[in-house]
């Protein structure tokens, strides 16, 4: 074969690469043809310490209200009862129970992308995974208000759900999903704060090792827990962050798990179905890419890190959620199904008073959010123009409200005995509850984009390392091919990876 | 005699006003001589010999008690509070009978429209907690109904006034009688021509006695009697057929064939607990031969429920449905009596006629086993056809009997309160003594007797708040409760009833007899000494002797009534006067939209405004709580463009009133229904004040029940909103459910029982049953023998320390209630048929609330309860939403940190007082479980069927609640569990409760299928 018959080759062989993988992972930044470790240092961390932008700060202000208005909330809730909240006699859980399950399905994008993903060498997941970890975290801590806010005697149940040994000799009851919902959340919220910090504790250092000024540096230094960056460290670093993945793994589908059996374990028609685990799963995971969404379309925009999370990721996001979007549609339509084809009249009703009932224009507005919003991405332009992805992902996360509205309020308003049903209005406090909560969970998220690295800066090292070696690689076993086909001599293998102390 | 402390003296805002003055009463003339003989008690006794040793405080006798309860509360905190020295003293001699946390029981009564319902009074340390109907009593036979639990909460309530006064000013009792005895000199010297009484309806003989007595000192002093609930035409009836004041007797044991004509016999009002026992007692083709029930009514009772035909009719179209029915009776029947009836036959719809064809074939063919009953409302033609009817059919002597009244005033009505008004209008009114219940309020609108009472210059009103009437009486007198004095009258049969206190007056309340006793000089005397000596001076015409013997009063007291006295006169009827007095043409019905007044089934006539157990229990029928509505059957709303909860003005003449509709399927059409007792204005009762609206307000003496053609003109604004408990009143919305069963007589004799039979018996389980070794307690109910009068209700309330919530918390439907009463429509809105079925906790022997508590809170008993430990409940509300019954309450809020001292009272010290954030719910009446076995095992026995009875099944008028162990094969509640009629709530779910349900039994008439 002529040497020009194999560039031509060669030449459609890039060519059709470059179809297929539109950008790298690491996007080229203008002026500057290739990245190292310093650019990125600059472009992924450096932002830290800027001056404090007035954009952040008025945000700050407005979220902050917004947190005040949550303690404000929370002190009526604490002080003066639970009748404070809209439930009554029929509906137990109102708004509260909604509004819990909503975040810690937000939480499951977290502990996804940081945990399945990385043992399924997902690369992709090393730019957005310190930020939906963080959403996670952040997101958990703003569900795990709600459990003990909505019982009547929060400063008992705080302590009484757990079981610790006492004089009475008294346990908790380990037959009640809630029993369960406690060790779930609580060992979740762990692993997911350990998870986090474990993953920023080279990123610390690196923000210590940059710092100016001596609280600057007390502080991070104490963060980094004395990170040096040695080759043993790191080759502990790994292994725990290898372990605690395998740890997170099972979480992923276990909390949702958990969380279904507090209504599928109940005997309420709409409750009481075995679907829901996978359905919850499913839901968590949709909601939890739509909030990444959300959040991370601005942010990458405007902290500047547009070159690391790439329309190529957001892509990948939007088929997750188109995946997930297509699970939980299915399930909403076994439900109703099974309501049809079980012949239980009670299961029926429950599902037709979903349709047809008072409330049903939150269901219609579910269904429109949750079925009909994801099959837009189905288009390549629906994946890749991010305000179309952006004002989807919103949609979303209203959907998986309304989901978890429509399952636990719906149901309970209307049960077996018309007598008791009655209507549910939420008051001003379930409001300030929930828009208290989203403020606390957006000050933490501006807190943190402020103050910590918001992309693993390290892992990008690495891969930008990988994705140059790999490079390497392909070039020379492209020359190799080419040595073959002309009959020359491979050169020498290039040299083994090393990942030296970075930052 | 029990000795009795005084207890403290309260303020309107409950809270503790005055020491009390005396702390014992050693004998009678002591307790009777009270207050106003202390100087003399003093001096024939040592200085502070009637008194216990008191601190230098002041520490009385009662503060010790206080101290000791209280001292005993913080006796476990003395671990950790080092507290200063002080000085405790205990009882030094404990009152005879008295053991500190040991209930005593005595007989009482109470009254309501004179007539007396005998009842049994639980009563801790002095604190009166609960009533219960006395089985020995004529009136009651164990039954109590909402309003006499309810009378209990009006004892304690802060808002009672507590002060005498004149013109707005305090006075004290005596100046109060020494202005009196002066004044009275004054009219005794014109004979008492100036004197004036509106009285309270009531038998009292001591009341008799001392009007006598006044009329001897004033010959031309006048009494009247004035209730807004009189039964105007039954008045002018009875005068007409008996050319004397009657009464009708009903004795529906024996009644096979039951009409009422608008007669609500089934309500649980006063005077109705027997007929409800009667009646039910023939509900089950098993147990006997069934009765058969048809309702001609203008608006849905609790009675039309029960109905096993009912006609919906307008009050203007009573009159020729009973003249129409007369006819029918007069030529089926054939009497000879009732042959100058045969012609009558009035215009009648199609469908009327029907119903009046067959229901009169169904009455002559029980002759003498049947009975027509005719409502409080109804105008005279009514009453006299069905007076004819009875009569002619033979059914005098047997399910009805026609007596004397047993009214001191038998008219109650108008017509005396006219007359008044009159003679104040005249000035022909010096002094005007009312112990009528709040008349300002409730007079005819057009009297305009507050305006006129303002005028009488000596007018002397005894209430018990400070109500419309006090604010226009120049003197104002505290009535006391029943149980704080003395009193007596008559039952239903005119059995001698007598009402004993459980407690000293707690806001210096007087009785009637005492404020009358003062004009003759004997205001001081106290209830006691009145009641005994009219009684003694009765003695001779009983046969006992100058005084009645102490063993045989005693007897009495402890009874509660004296065997024996019931009034056995009869009265027959004229026929001649019959004839002429019943008309031969109906009035014409009245055009456009009638409206028309009805008797509150929880305020009566606006009495228990104050009450909240009472505001607070839902109606009967509409399930609204707080306030009353204009109540418009579901056609007519449509036909006047209206909706519910929209704000109308209803126009009768002159008069209008602005009320908010509520649509109520099986109403008449073009009817408008308006519940009197609302809408108050008086400054004293803050929790009646402006609930619901005022009927009274568009209602004349001639317009006394029906207010004739009203005019509807929509108010634009926001609608009204309804406090309901139950808001959805179709069990098959949607899908068919199986909850309150019915079945017709037919289908029970036959067995054909389908429904009930799949709705029982053991389903498959994965797990080995549980075995009850000991007592499996169970309750069995009857919804053949509940016609939803919510007694229950509030028994339950009572004993159980349930506490009100409001209309707010209602509204969003936080309501407590333990028992609750769903209500629910068959059939069409314009005829449907009601069911009423008690719905308390189930006690599931699977009970999906017990394994969904995280914290173990709500857990099973070995005898079958599912128990609630307050203490543990941290408040997640899951065992609630698991609950398929929804019978679980949650304390939203505290709703009871803010209760004053005196409504501190009526706990039962038997039940936790829950605190806020705690879940709640039926217990089975544990406490009194838990009672039964302390005491069989003190006596080493069991606890016997029978020894345990629940709150609910005490008050029920006709014992519809049957509540016993299942371990005894013979027990009451065994029996039940194997009747065919047995089924389970949600059977389906495999709960097994342990509460089941008896389906309604039904005994249609085929010829009206």
């Amino acid at each position: 074969m002529s040497t020009v018959a194999i560039a031509e080759v060669r030449a459609k062989a890039l060519k059709a690469r470059a179809e297929l993988e539109p950008t790298p992972w690491i996007a080229p930044v203008k002026d500057q043809p290739k990245h190292d470790d310093s650019n990125i240092n600059k472009s992924l961390l450096s932002y830290i310490w800027k001056d404090t932008d007035q954009g952040w700060l008025k945000m700050l202000g407005l979220t902050s209200a917004g947190v005040g208005l949550l303690t404000f909330a929370i002190i009526v809730t604490v002080v003066k009862g639970i009748g404070m909240w809209g439930n009554n006699k029929t509906v137990g859980w109102g708004w509260g129970i909604t509004n819990f399950v909503w975040w810690i399905g937000i939480g499951h994008a977290g502990t996804l992308i940081s945990a399945i993903l990385l043992l399924f060498q997902q690369k992709w997941r090393t730019s957005i995974n310190r930020f939906a970890e963080a959403m996670t975290l952040f997101a958990v801590v703003c569900a795990g208000l709600y459990p003990i806010l909505h019982t009547g005697r929060p400063w008992l149940a705080i302590y009484w759900l757990f079981p610790y040994p006492n004089t009475m000799w008294i346990w908790p009851n380990f037959k009640s999903p809630l029993m369960w919902d406690v060790f779930a959340v609580s060992t979740y919220l762990t692993t997911s704060l350990l998870f986090w910090y474990l993953g920023l504790i080279p990123d610390v250092a690196s923000l210590r090792d940059a710092s100016v000024g001596t609280l600057r540096r007390k502080i991070y230094g104490v963060l980094a827990l004395g990170w040096t960056g040695s080759a043993r460290a790191w080759n502990h670093y790994k292994i725990a962050y290898l372990l605690l993945a395998g740890i997170a793994t099972p979480l992923v589908l276990s909390v949702h798990t958990i969380v279904s059996f507090d209504f599928a374990v109940a005997v309420i028609p709409g409750w009481h179905t075995t679907i829901f685990p996978p359905y919850f799963v499913a839901g968590a995971v949709f909601s939890g890419f739509a909030m990444v969404c959300t959040l991370m379309l601005p942010a990458r925009k405007i902290l500047g890190i547009e070159h690391v999370i790439t329309p190529r990721h957001i892509e990948l996001m939007c088929k997750v959620m188109l995946l997930t979007g297509m699970i939980v549609t299915y399930g909403y339509v076994m439900e109703h199904f099974a309501s049809f084809y079980s012949a239980n009249p009670y299961e029926y009703f429950a599902f037709y008073n979903r349709r047809a009932g008072p409330m049903n224009h939150i269901f219609f507005l579910m269904v429109f959010c949750n079925c009909i919003t994801p099959h837009l991405f189905w288009t390549k332009w629906g994946r890749t123009n991010l305000w179309a992805v952006w004002v989807a992902s919103i949609f979303i996360n209203i959907g998986m409200w309304c989901e978890r509205f429509v399952i636990f309020v719906i149901s309970l308003h209307r049960d077996f005995l018309p007598s008791s049903w009655v209507a549910f209005h939420p008051t001003w406090v379930d409001i300030s509850l929930y828009v208290g909560t989203i403020c606390l969970f957006l000050t933490l998220m501006l807190l943190f984009v402020r103050f910590l690295p918001a992309v693993a800066v390290s892992e990008i090292k690495e891969l930008r390392l990988e994705m140059e070696h790999a490079e390497h690689a392909a070039h020379e076993a492209e020359t190799a091919t080419m040595a073959a086909a002309s009959g020359g001599v491979p050169p020498a293998a290039h040299a083994a990876p090393i990942s030296g102390k970075e930052g | 005699m029990a000795t009795l402390q005084s207890l403290p003296v309260f303020d309107e805002n409950g809270k503790i006003k005055e020491r009390p003055m005396s702390v014992l009463w050693r004998s009678l003339e002591e307790r009777i001589r009270g207050g106003a003989d202390r100087a003399a008690l003093a001096a024939e006794f040592a200085p502070g010999a009637a008194e216990l040793p008191e601190a230098n405080d002041g520490t009385s006798r009662r503060s010790f008690v206080q101290l000791m309860g209280a001292s005993a509360a913080l006796a476990g905190l003395a671990a950790c509070v080092r507290k200063p020295r002080e000085q405790m003293l205990g009882y030094t001699r404990q009152p005879e009978g008295v053991v500190p946390g040991k209930a005593l029981h005595y007989s009482t009564a109470t009254f309501l429209g004179g007539r007396a319902t005998g009842l049994i009074a639980t009563s801790y340390e002095g604190r009166p907690t609960k009533l219960d109907g006395n089985p020995q009593h004529p009136s009651s036979l164990g039954g109590t109904g909402a309003l006499d639990q309810g009378s209990l909460l009006q004892l304690y309530d802060p808002q009672r006034a507590n002060t005498l006064k004149y013109k707005g000013q305090d006075r004290a009792f005596h100046a109060f009688l020494v202005e009196q005895l002066a004044h009275s000199a004054t009219l005794k010297a014109n004979g008492g021509e100036t004197l004036r009484f509106l009285m309270e309806p009531s038998t009292s003989p001591t009341l008799s006695a001392l009007r006598e007595r006044l009329r001897t000192d004033f010959p031309k002093a006048k009494f009247a009697s004035y209730s807004s609930l009189s039964a105007e035409g039954w008045h002018e009836a009875s005068e007409a057929a008996f050319g004397a004041q009657a009464e009708a007797r009903l004795d529906l044991r024996d009644a096979d064939i039951i009409v009422s004509l608008d007669s609500d016999f089934l309500a649980g009002l006063p005077g109705t607990l027997t007929h409800q026992l009667a009646f039910a007692n023939r509900r089950d083709p098993k147990a006997g031969e069934m009765n058969r029930l048809y309702v001609v009514e203008p608006g849905m009772s609790p009675t039309g429920g029960m109905a096993d035909h009912r006609l919906a009719a307008r009050p203007s179209e009573m009159t020729a449905i009973a003249l129409g029915l007369l006819g029918r009776v007069a030529r089926f029947s054939k009497a000879a009596d009732l042959a100058r009836f045969a012609g009558l036959n009035s215009t009648l719809s199609a469908p009327q006629a029907k119903f009046l064809d067959v229901l009169a074939a169904d009455l002559v063919r029980a002759a003498g086993k049947s009975i027509v009953m005719v409502g409080d409302r109804q105008p005279a033609a009514v009453q006299l056809a069905a007076i004819a009817i009875n009569t002619a059919l033979g059914n005098t002597g047997k399910t009805v009997r026609y007596n004397k009244s047993i009214l001191l005033d038998p008219n109650d009505g108008p017509k005396g309160l006219a007359e008044l008004v009159a003679e104040i209008k005249a000035g022909k009114v010096d002094t005007l003594v009312i112990t009528a219940n709040n008349p300002v309020y409730s007079a005819p609108a057009e009297l305009e007797f507050g305006k006129l009472l303002k005028t009488v210059p000596n007018a002397i009103y005894l209430g018990y708040y400070d109500d419309e009437t006090a604010a226009c009486a120049n003197w104002f007198v505290p009535l006391a409760h029943d149980l704080e004095s003395w009193g007596d009258g008559l039952a239903v049969d005119g059995t001698a009833t007598f009402q004993q206190p459980l407690i000293s007056p707690l806001f210096n309340g007087v009785t009637a007899a005492e404020l009358l006793a003062s004009l003759v000089g004997e205001g001081d005397h106290g209830s006691y000494a009145l009641v005994r000596g009219a009684w003694d001076a009765r003695a001779t015409a009983l046969g006992l002797g100058d005084a009645i013997p102490a063993s045989k009063w005693e007897q009495w007291i402890s009874d509660g009534f004296a065997a024996g006295t019931a009034h056995e006169d009869v009265l027959s009827a004229n026929w001649e006067q019959l004839a002429k007095s019943i008309p031969a043409n109906a009035p014409a019905a009245v055009s456009g939209v009638e409206g028309y007044f009805a008797t509150d089934y929880k305020l009566w006539d606006g009495r228990f405004g104050n009450n909240v157990w009472l505001q607070e229990l839902p109606d009967p029928v509409t399930k609204i709580t707080w306030e009353n509505a204009a109540l418009i059957s579901p056609a007519t709303a449509k036909k006047l463009s209206l909706a519910q909860n929209d704000v109308i003005d209803i126009k009768a003449g002159e008069r209008s009133v602005r009320a908010a509709v509520f649509i109520q399927p099986g109403q008449s059409q073009d009817t408008v229904q308006l519940a009197l007792g609302y809408g108050r204005t008086g400054a004293g009762e803050q929790i009646a004040l402006e609930k619901g609206f005022n009927a009274g307000a568009i209602r004349t003496s001639t317009n006394f029940w029906s207010a004739g053609t009203v005019e509807i003109f929509p108010v634009p604004g926001t609608p009204h909103k309804f406090a309901q408990t139950q808001e959805h009143s179709n069990m098959d919305e949607g899908i068919k459910r199986s909850i309150a069963l019915s079945a017709t007589r037919e289908e029970v004799e036959s067995n054909k029982l389908e429904e009930v039979n799949e709705n029982r018996g053991e389903q498959a389980s994965l797990y080995e049953p549980v075995k009850y070794d000991g007592y499996k307690w169970s309750m069995a109910i009857d919804l053949s023998r509940c016609t939803g009068c919510s007694a229950c209700m509030t028994a339950c309330q009572a004993e159980n320390n349930i506490p009100v919530v409001g209309k707010e918390q209602v509204a969003r439907a936080r309501e407590m209630h333990w028992l609750r009463l769903d209500r629910y429509y068959v059939g069409s809105e314009d005829a449907p048929e009601m069911i009423h079925q008690p719905v308390m906790c189930q006690q599931c022997e699977n009970a999906p609330c017990e394994y969904v508590c995280p914290v173990n809170a709500t857990s099973h008993t070995d005898e079958g309860l599912n128990d609630m430990v307050y203490n543990r409940c941290v408040g997640t509300r899951y065992c609630a939403n698991n609950c398929p019954y929804k019978v679980r309450r949650f304390n939203f809020f505290s709703y009871t940190s803010d209760y004053s001292d005196v409504e501190k009272m009526v706990m039962n010290p038997d039940v936790t007082v829950r605190a806020r954030g705690v879940m709640e719910k039926c217990t089975y009446c544990v406490q009194r479980i838990e009672r039964a076995r302390i005491e069989t095992r003190v006596a080493g026995t069991e606890i016997k069927d029978g020894d345990v009875h629940t709150a609910c099944q005490d008050a029920c008028p006709s014992k519809a609640i049957v509540f016993g162990s299942l371990h005894d094969s013979q027990s009451a509640v065994s029996l039940l569990m194997k009747n065919p009629r047995r089924y389970d709530l949600l059977h389906d779910l495999n709960t097994r409760p342990r509460t089941v349900y008896l389906a309604r039994v039904k005994n249609p008439n085929k010829e009206l299928a």
